[in-house]
Order: C-alpha cells, then sequence, then structure tokens
C-alpha cells in the first residue's frame, strides 16, 4: 500500500497502453500512480505460469504492431524486450497438403506456383497493393485523429495533413485507397488469386479478433491493421517476445517505475471521482482513495463510462454513444502445454514455418461459414485458428525439451446461444470443453496426434477475457474496427482525442484511436493529449512526440 | 447509311433519359434497343397488369423530370404512396403509412416514434446526398472546365450548408452512420422485429449484402433518396417507362427497336459509331452506351482499351441477388389481420432483421434461401384476374447447381411456403405463377449477372469509383464513347440519374 495518496495523475489499468501512458507522463515528470485490478500487470499482454514449468502468453500472443518510437522512448530492449521474428507460417489441408507462407520472396513464389502459377504471378501486385497502403496509414497512428467539424487550429492543421497525404497519392492510387478501405478481404483476394487455399491463408488477418466475415466490406482494412507492425523495419513482419507478450508489459512497467512511478495492484476501481464535472481521483474497491487532477482510463470506453462514472456527469448524448459502442466478442485462446512437440506428418521434418503461424482453414467460403456460425450464436465448428509454438524459439517458454501452444480461434461468441436464449452464462465448464474439443479437431488437420502430448490446457471463452482482463463482452481491441469506430468516430464522435466530457478524465485504451492489437499508440497518444491539455510548460518528450 | 451527332445504345431509363437530353440540346440522336419494346429492365412484362421485373417506383429524380421536360407532380409519376405492411408469423403485422407505424388492428406500435425518427433521419441524410447523385461524381474529369468546376465548389457548399443546418450532434451521426451497417442501425433504436426487418430488407433489396454487412446503410439512404415513398405509378411501372419513351420521341431521337449494335466502330481511338446486326452501319462521334461496362468493352473490343482498364472492368463484381416471382391467384390478396389499408399496399415478409441475415447467408455459397425476404405488390385486376407480384430474396445469380427448372421450381416452392407462413391459406389461393430468376434477367436485358444496378452498389464501387477506379466519370476508353447505363455513378433503381449525368458529361457540360 502506497504511503501518498494524491498524484499528479492516475492511469487505471495496468495494460500495455495504460502503462505507456504512466511512463510517458512520469517521464514528462509527473507523479503517477497506476491502479491495476489483479495482482499481476500487463492486462492482455501478459505472461503467466497456470502449469509448472510452463508459461502462457495467456491472450496476445504474437508482436508486430508495438510502435518502433514507443520501444525506443521507453527504453524497453534496456529493461529485457527481445522480439524475435519467427519465419512465416503455413495452412494445412485435410489432404494432406500445406500451402507455406515463407518470408523469402524466391521460396515463397516457388510455393505459390506448386499451388498456383497464376496467383504466383500475382502475388507481387498484391503485395505491392498492401505495402502502399501501409504506407499510406502508418504515419497516422501516432497522431491525433482530426476533429472534422472543429475550426481549432490543431484540428485544421490535422485535417489539412489528412488531405495532402492524400492528395498526394494521385488521383488513381486516392481511388484505389478508397477501394481498399471499404472493401472485404474476400473480394479483394478475389481480385488476384484463383486459388481457394492461398486465398484462406492471407485472409486469416481480416478477420482476427472482429464481428466480421471474410465477405464483409472493411475487413481488408482490419487486414491492414495486422500487417501495418513491423519488427525493427521489416514491415508486416512479426515476432515472438521472449519470456511472453508479459515481456512488453514488464518492460514498460519497469520503465514507468525507474522514473519514480508507482503501481497499485490488487484492488480494481469501484469508481471515478467527480468534484463539479471534473476529475477529482479514483476509490477502489477495497475503499482506498487516491486523489489527481489527471485521470486516464485504459479500460475501453464502455467500462469506464457506464460503469465507473457517475451517469449525472455526462451528457446523455455521450452516454447514448457509448452505449451504442460495438464491442462484440468473437474470439477464444487455448494455451496447451505440451510434452512434445507434435508431428506435423504433411510437412518436411525441418521447415521453417513450423516455427511460425499455422492455420487449417482450406477457402474463403470455409471461413465465411465459420463467421456464420458465431451470427447465430455458436462457436464456429470449424473455426480460423491460428497457432504457433513459440517454445522452439524461445526456450523459457516450457521445460526443455517440452513445448508450448497458442491457438487464437475464431469465431466464438460471447453471448452463446443454448436453446433459443443467447447469454453468456451460457458458457460454463461443459461447453468450454466442447468448443476446445471442435478446435483440436481443427488442430488435427495439421496435427493429427495432438491430444496424446496435451499436458496441460488453458480454455478462454470471451467471458473469460472479459472477466479477467476487463475487456467488455471479451472483444481483444476493445471496440470493433469498423468505418463507424475508426479514426475521428472512434470511440465516439466528437471525443476522438482521448477526451471526455469530464473534466481531466482521459481514454489510454484501445477503444481509442487507433485501435487494439499490442500496439501502444493509444497509450502514446493519450500521453500527449494530456501534457498538451493539462499541463502547462510540460510536453512529451521523444519519438512519439 | 446515316449519320448522327450521337448514338445511344439501349432503350431502358437510363438510354431513354440520356437520348431525351441530347436531343433537346440540339443533338440528332438515334438510339438502338435490342428488344421489341423499349423500356429495358423496367419496362419488361409478361402480360398486362404483371410486371416482369420492377414494380414499384420510388427514385424518379425531380432533375431527370426537369431535363427530360416533364412535371414530376404529373401523370404518370403522380400516385398515392403506398402504404407498406410489414407481415408477421405470428399474425401481428404492421402497418407504415406515412412513416408511422401501428399494428394492424389499430393500436399502437411500441416503437412508432423510434422508426419514425429513424426514417426522418434516412430521409435527412438523402437530401443532403442528393446533390452528389444528380452530379457527376466527385473528382473533376480533366475535360471540364471553369464552368463545372464551380458548380462542383457551390454543390459542395450547398451540402456543408445541408450539414450545417442539420447541426454538429446530428452531422456527427451522419458521419458516423454513413459507413455503417443497417442492422446495427436498425436495433439501436428499435426492438427485433417486422419494423427492424422492414428497414433491413430495404436496404439490401437487390443487393449481395445482408444487413449486417458494413455499407447497408448507404444503400438505405440511396433507396429512400427521394422521401422513401413508394408508389404504383397510374398505369403501372410500364406507364413510366412509355412517358419516357414518348419525351425521347417529342424531342426528336429516333428509335429503332429490335436491333441489337453488334459492334461499336472506332478510327484511331476515337468513336465513328456502331454496326448493327445486320450489318447496317450507323455513323456518329458520340456513343452512348447503357449496357453495363464489360458488354460495352466487347462491343468496341478489348484492344481499344489499356489493359488496367480492361483488368477492373472484368473485376467489377455484379451478382444479381434478386428473382420475380408473379403469382396468379383465385381471389384478391388479403392477409387476414391486415384490413388496415383499403386499396393497394406494399406487403414486405421480412420478420426480423436476424431473418433477413440468415436469409442472406446461403446466397454466399451460392444456394438460394429457403425462407427468402419477399417485397409482394397486389397488381390492378386485368381481366378479371389477381396477381401478386413478388421480388424474392435471395436468389443468386450463381446458383450452384446452375438456374434449372428444377431449381426455378424449389424457390417457386420456398416463396408460396414462405407467404403461406404469414398469410394463411395462400397456396390454395395460387392459381398460376411466373418466374423470371437473375439469369433469365441477363439473358432478357444483357445486365450483368441479372443484376438491376448493372454492377454492385458496395461501397467499392460507388462514387467516383463505380464501375470501377478511373472509369468513374462516364468516359470509356475511346474518345466520343460514354457509359450512360445503371453501372455508372449514381446507379440503378428507376432514376434515369446515370443516364442524365452522362449526357451532360458527353456534351461537356458536367452538371
Amino acid at each position: 500500500m502506497p504511503q501518498q495518496t494524491r498524484y499528479q495523475a492516475i492511469v487505471v489499468g495496468a495494460g500495455h497502453n495504460g502503462l505507456t501512458t504512466a511512463a510517458y507522463l512520469a517521464r514528462a515528470g509527473l507523479r503517477v500512480l497506476v491502479v491495476e485490478k489483479n495482482d499481476w500487470i500487463g492486462g492482455a499482454a501478459v505472461s503467466r505460469s497456470l502449469h509448472e514449468g510452463w508459461t502462457y502468453s495467456n491472450c496476445s500472443y504474437v508482436c508486430s504492431l508495438l510502435r518502433r518510437e514507443i520501444a525506443r522512448d521507453l527504453d524497453l530492449p534496456k529493461y529485457g524486450l527481445q522480439v524475435i521474428p519467427y519465419e512465416g507460417g503455413a495452412s494445412f489441408t485435410r489432404g494432406g497438403d500445406y500451402f507455406a507462407y515463407y518470408s523469402d520472396h524466391n521460396a515463397l513464389r516457388r510455393e505459390m506456383a506448386r499451388h498456383s502459377p497464376r496467383d504466383a504471378d500475382a502475388y507481387p501486385h498484391y503485395s505491392r497493393a498492401i505495402m502502399r497502403q501501409c504506407r499510406f496509414i502508418r504515419p497516422f497512428l501516432l497522431r491525433d485523429a482530426p476533429d472534422p467539424l472543429s475550426l481549432r487550429p490543431r484540428d485544421i492543421g490535422e485535417m489539412a495533413y489528412l488531405v495532402k497525404k492524400a492528395w498526394g497519392l494521385g488521383k488513381k492510387e486516392l481511388g484505389e485507397t478508397l477501394r481498399f478501405w471499404t472493401m472485404s478481404i474476400g473480394d479483394f483476394l478475389d481480385e488476384y488469386f484463383e486459388n481457394d487455399l492461398i486465398k484462406a491463408h492471407l485472409a486469416g488477418s481480416g478477420i482476427i479478433g472482429t464481428g466480421l466475415g471474410v465477405y464483409s466490406p472493411g475487413t481488408a482494412y482490419v487486414l491492414l491493421h495486422h500487417y501495418m507492425g513491423d519488427i525493427d523495419g521489416g514491415i508486416g513482419a512479426w515476432g515472438f517476445a521472449r519470456g511472453g507478450m508479459g515481456a512488453i508489459s514488464s518492460a514498460i512497467a519497469a520503465d514507468f517505475e525507474a522514473h519514480g512511478g508507482v503501481i497499485h495492484k490488487g484492488a480494481g476501481i469501484e469508481s471515478i471521482l467527480t468534484i463539479d464535472g471534473a476529475v477529482a481521483g479514483v476509490a477502489l474497491e477495497d475503499g482506498t482513495e487516491f486523489q489527481a487532477p489527471v485521470v486516464a482510463s485504459n479500460m475501453d470506453v464502455k467500462r469506464t463510462f457506464l460503469r465507473h462514472v457517475n451517469a449525472a456527469d455526462l451528457p446523455d448524448e455521450f452516454r447514448q454513444a457509448v452505449d451504442r459502442f460495438k464491442i462484440r466478442g468473437s474470439s477464444a485462446k487455448l494455451n496447451i502445454a505440451l510434452d512434445a512437440r507434435p508431428d506435423f506428418p504433411a510437412a518436411p521434418e525441418h521447415a521453417s514455418f513450423l516455427r511460425g503461424d499455422m492455420h487449417a482453414s482450406e477457402s474463403l467460403a470455409e471461413l465465411e461459414r465459420a463467421y456464420d456460425d458465431w451470427k447465430g450464436g455458436r462457436w464456429s465448428e470449424k473455426p480460423y485458428i491460428d497457432m504457433l509454438i513459440p517454445s522452439q524459439i524461445d526456450p523459457t517458454m516450457a521445460p526443455a525439451g517440452r513445448h508450448m501452444m497458442t491457438v487464437f480461434v475464431q469465431y466464438a461468441p460471447y453471448d452463446l446461444e443454448v436453446q433459443g436464449t443467447r447469454s453468456p452464462q451460457n458458457w460454463n465448464e461443459n461447453r468450454r470443453t466442447a468448443m476446445a474439443d471442435d478446435v483440436i479437431r481443427q488442430i488435427e488437420v495439421a496435427a493429427p496426434r495432438i491430444r496424446d502430448h496435451i499436458v496441460h490446457m488453458e480454455v478462454r471463452s470471451p467471458l473469460e477475457l472479459e472477466r479477467e482482463v476487463g475487456l467488455t463482452e471479451g472483444n481483444i481491441f476493445q471496440g470493433e474496427l469498423t468505418f463507424d469506430q475508426l479514426f475521428f468516430n472512434r470511440p465516439v464522435p466528437g471525443y476522438a482525442q482521448y477526451d471526455s466530457p469530464v473534466k481531466g478524465l482521459y481514454l489510454c485504451g484501445s477503444s481509442a484511436h487507433p485501435g487494439g492489437g499490442v500496439m501502444g499508440a493509444p497509450g502514446a497518444n493519450a500521453a500527449r493529449a494530456i501534457l498538451r491539455r493539462e499541463t502547462p510548460g510540460k510536453r512529451m518528450d521523444g519519438y512519439a512526440a | 447509311m446515316s449519320n448522327f451527332d450521337a448514338i445511344v445504345i439501349g432503350g431502358g431509363i437510363n438510354g431513354l433519359v440520356a437520348a431525351t437530353v441530347l436531343a433537346r440540346r440540339g443533338k440528332s440522336v438515334c438510339l438502338f434497343e435490342q428488344n421489341d419494346t423499349l423500356g429495358g429492365m423496367a419496362g419488361l412484362s409478361d402480360g398486362p397488369g404483371t410486371p416482369a421485373l420492377a414494380h414499384l417506383v420510388y427514385n424518379i429524380s425531380p432533375k431527370v423530370a426537369l431535363e427530360i421536360g416533364s412535371d414530376i407532380d404529373a401523370w404518370p409519376f403522380s400516385a398515392p404512396a403506398l402504404p407498406t405492411v410489414a407481415l408477421a408469423e405470428s399474425g401481428r403485422h404492421v402497418i407504415v403509412r406515412d412513416g408511422r407505424a401501428t399494428f394492424a388492428d389499430g393500436t399502437p406500435h411500441p416503437d412508432a416514434d423510434a422508426f419514425q425518427a429513424l426514417n426522418e433521419r434516412i430521409a435527412r441524410y438523402g437530401d443532403i446526398l442528393r446533390a452528389i447523385a444528380e452530379a457527376p461524381p466527385p473528382g473533376m474529369p480533366k475535360h471540364a472546365g471553369y464552368g463545372a468546376a464551380l458548380r462542383a465548389v457551390r454543390r459542395l457548399g450547398r451540402m456543408g450548408m445541408g450539414l450545417r443546418a442539420m447541426g454538429k450532434a446530428e452531422t456527427r451521426r451522419f458521419m458516423q452512420v454513413l459507413l455503417s451497417n443497417v442492422y446495427d442501425f436498425a436495433l439501436d433504436d428499435l426492438d427485433e422485429g417486422p419494423l427492424a426487418g422492414l428497414l433491413a430488407a430495404d436496404a439490401v433489396r437487390g443487393a449481395a449484402a445482408g444487413p449486417r454487412s458494413p455499407g447497408t446503410v448507404f444503400n438505405l439512404i440511396y433507396r429512400m433518396g427521394h422521401g422513401g415513398h413508394v408508389r404504383v405509378p397510374e398505369g403501372g411501372v410500364g406507364a413510366v417507362l412509355t412517358h419516357f419513351a414518348t419525351a425521347a420521341r417529342d424531342a426528336g431521337c429516333r428509335m429503332q427497336t429490335a436491333r441489337a449494335v453488334a459492334r461499336i466502330l472506332t478510327t484511331d481511338d476515337c468513336v465513328t459509331g456502331v454496326e448493327i446486326a445486320d450489318g447496317e452501319i450507323a455513323h456518329a462521334p458520340l456513343v452512348l452506351a447503357s449496357p453495363g461496362a464489360g458488354t460495352t468493352l466487347s462491343l468496341t473490343g478489348t484492344d481499344h482499351f489499356d489493359i488496367e482498364t480492361a483488368r477492373r472492368v472484368r473485376k467489377i463484381r455484379a451478382r444479381g441477388t434478386a428473382a420475380k416471382i408473379n403469382f396468379e391467384l383465385s381471389r384478391p390478396f388479403a392477409p387476414e389481420n391486415a384490413l388496415g389499408p383499403p386499396g393497394p399496399a406494399r406487403y414486405v415478409v421480412a420478420p426480423s432483421a436476424a431473418y433477413v441475415e440468415r436469409a442472406f447467408n446461403p446466397s454466399k455459397y451460392g444456394a438460394m434461401s429457403e425462407n427468402p425476404v419477399i417485397e409482394a405488390v397486389p397488381q390492378s385486376v386485368s381481366g378479371g384476374r389477381d396477381w401478386l407480384s413478388c421480388i424474392v430474396q435471395y436468389a443468386p445469380s450463381d446458383l450452384a447447381q446452375g438456374w434449372t427448372d428444377a431449381a426455378r421450381a424449389r424457390l417457386l416452392r420456398h416463396t408460396t411456403d414462405t407467404l403461406t407462413a404469414v398469410v394463411p391459406g395462400f397456396s390454395e389461393q395460387v392459381t398460376g405463377s411466373q418466374i423470371t430468376t437473375p439469369d433469365q434477367i441477363e439473358a432478357r436485358t444483357g445486365a450483368p449477372g441479372g443484376h438491376w444496378h448493372q454492377a454492385e452498389m458496395s461501397l467499392d464501387q460507388v462514387l467516383s469509383v463505380r464501375p470501377a477506379n478511373m472509369i468513374g466519370h462516364y468516359a470509356f476508353g475511346p474518345k466520343g464513347l460514354f457509359l450512360c447505363g445503371a453501372s455508372t455513378h449514381p446507379g440503378g433503381d428507376i432514376m434515369g440519374l446515370s443516364g442524365c449525368n452522362a449526357a451532360l458529361c458527353a456534351l461537356g457540360d458536367p452538371a
């Protein structure tokens, strides 16, 4: 229990974004407190040991989106953060074949040609189109979304920047960009490729974490959202954080504490205190109160404003908009401790893609059907799975010779339907086990003897994600990444710059622009907004400033 | 051999409007139509009182009426707006009259206010977007002069004023919902049920999209752009098309039916005329083609287009999803418990938004809906017989086993069963039927995929990128060739704006 109860800023929630905001504020010289409901920090960027000897990345599991600028500003490598890139991935088929995605261009070309020579020719065009969109969007991640209806010089300046960037594309590219942003990933891939398996492999990133199907307009952007990251400048590359995703949160926390920050664990907040419509501090569940003129909430927008802020402090219109914010749980997670690396009979023994992301979906239609299951309130009978065995690269995750497997599952509904009623309460031990069984059946497409090797398994439905991490409905992005909830509409129109109707209360989580993923951008952007508005004379310093 | 200032290919509404606009500006115009009758998709009929395809009019643009010298409030456009009956399996049908919803038995509907507010909001948004529909899409083509640029700026200004008049909060709301999906848009304010189903069904009619697809609110705004009142014009949809044909004739156009264009002729990358199927050649420096971009491209010859345009045109998505069924009935269509509106009405079977989404699901995999979404309009009695004209969704053009007679019979059965579930006894009243599936629509009208907008109205195929990027301003390939059909901005429905915009562009005077 910290002695002090008065701070200059309090951050609610020690997720990676909350910690990022806190670290930037502490570096700017503020006395900052982070309060966290769990006994551990990290939110959904966490490593925990649930079975002796094994470490799970319980929620998020791979790293790419974390902004370089933030990693450098906060000196994360100094605190032990090491991101190890993995090479490629593969999609397995029921017929005993696979499509391997190699990061080596020539190898990839040969592999594509094995399935379709035409697709091998089309790939460079596809790849260029995606890369152009990545380049276009990346500068916006660490900038505020302008308010198009505001006449403040800052907003006009940001709008001008947007117009300039768009104009700079030229007429043809601008048209392509508008199309890309409004297309479904299925339609986009259909324009380039003919092979079902190749399309299914490439489409996965367009649906991860969303309540959309591969043929829902807007999913091409979601794909971009997963591609716009980089590891050491390698755009689109993904890697493992050594020690699990918790290593990211711990490194940020270490920097925060090195700059005098305090983390108070083990008690969630009861309410955000206000006086005359301005923030005064927070009250914890255990009765403790802390005072500060600035509170940044790492919780999602619904949880923050509908549960922890006095309704009288919020305009009705704002509350209604928050109430309508779409935050739909659509993913589940299996973390599996294995006594040996399972065999993948279809693959060559030492194939590099076995150390990457593996899937078992064979066509866009199969992925779309998985989405139809979710719409109907069921988990997908044949889910899209994104499975990795990080212990092959990172020995800290499992005892020697043993392995840890992480399996992301799309789709699983939050409000499961049972006998005509949809409710999260329908998730129980039996149904979780039944879902896990369907998932394992899908894993068996690639690794038929996986069941023989399972030592321990953690099964997380959207409900667990909500209960444990506090993500409403278990949505991994703290809100759907659809047009109506992106950029100046995120989280709600008129409040896209991390602020709120309550003076001194800010949002710093993924509900805010630019959205989810272990990116840190909302956290850094929120810190910039807070310092600009609340601390005259103090400005954020660093690459992300 | 004959010479004209301009040739128009296709005598559907857009072709007729394009020809009229050109002729009224002093051009000598000749129009070629491959079928025996003018009217295209909207004018097709399988007999008196039974429109083969379109059965309602709700989107006639006042601007088009003005351009062809007609009065929008006069015959044949004028007709009282129809009430809509949203049918429910429970028998608690909901009637919407002038935007006001009540239960069919006259008791007030709990969501009436919310529904009215939603409709008014849509109409307001439609008002703002109309300025964009009534002109070529944003982004001026190179040849447009200062006058056009000035008008474009004025239009933007008018839009800005419109937004200002709405107020800041409502403008933010507009920018948020514009690209969102109708499922959430409806259910944010309404309870799940026939009213939400009605909005969902209206938003996706004719589209290869379900209510949960982002972009469907845009479609709803488009459809409701002129107030959202549905009408059966006096004399039926056919009369409207006859009126358009008369307007074209009065303006001095020559119209030649049963004359299919075999080729569009070019010399040195300039259009010179067309060759008719019988070998006759007609010359003109301007050719406006109302078939889809793909058909026009093949009529001209792919080698007259750069490779990128040819590729883009091949990738245009046009998957028709709506079939048309006309039921012959032994007595007038009158569902029990829907005694509300005496006289004509529109009936919609879409008991909930989720129902519409479920109906959409099979169409993604080349299968038809077992419980389709139906829009039914009883037709005025002719020869003592009663007809019910139905648009049935989803019946995808790319049905996995193809549209065989057996498949058509299956769709007919699903439709009859679905109607019988909400209107008990319906199947016993049916004495005959006509069915037109998307493949037949394509065969009869040439519309790609039997899609009544010629190209899907999804967000990546509207405005400046309709039907595809870089060909969004009507000019298409060789100098003097223009697209003027529904595959261009702003798109289909019986509206005529595509033809009007294209003609003005071809005249070098984009309004």
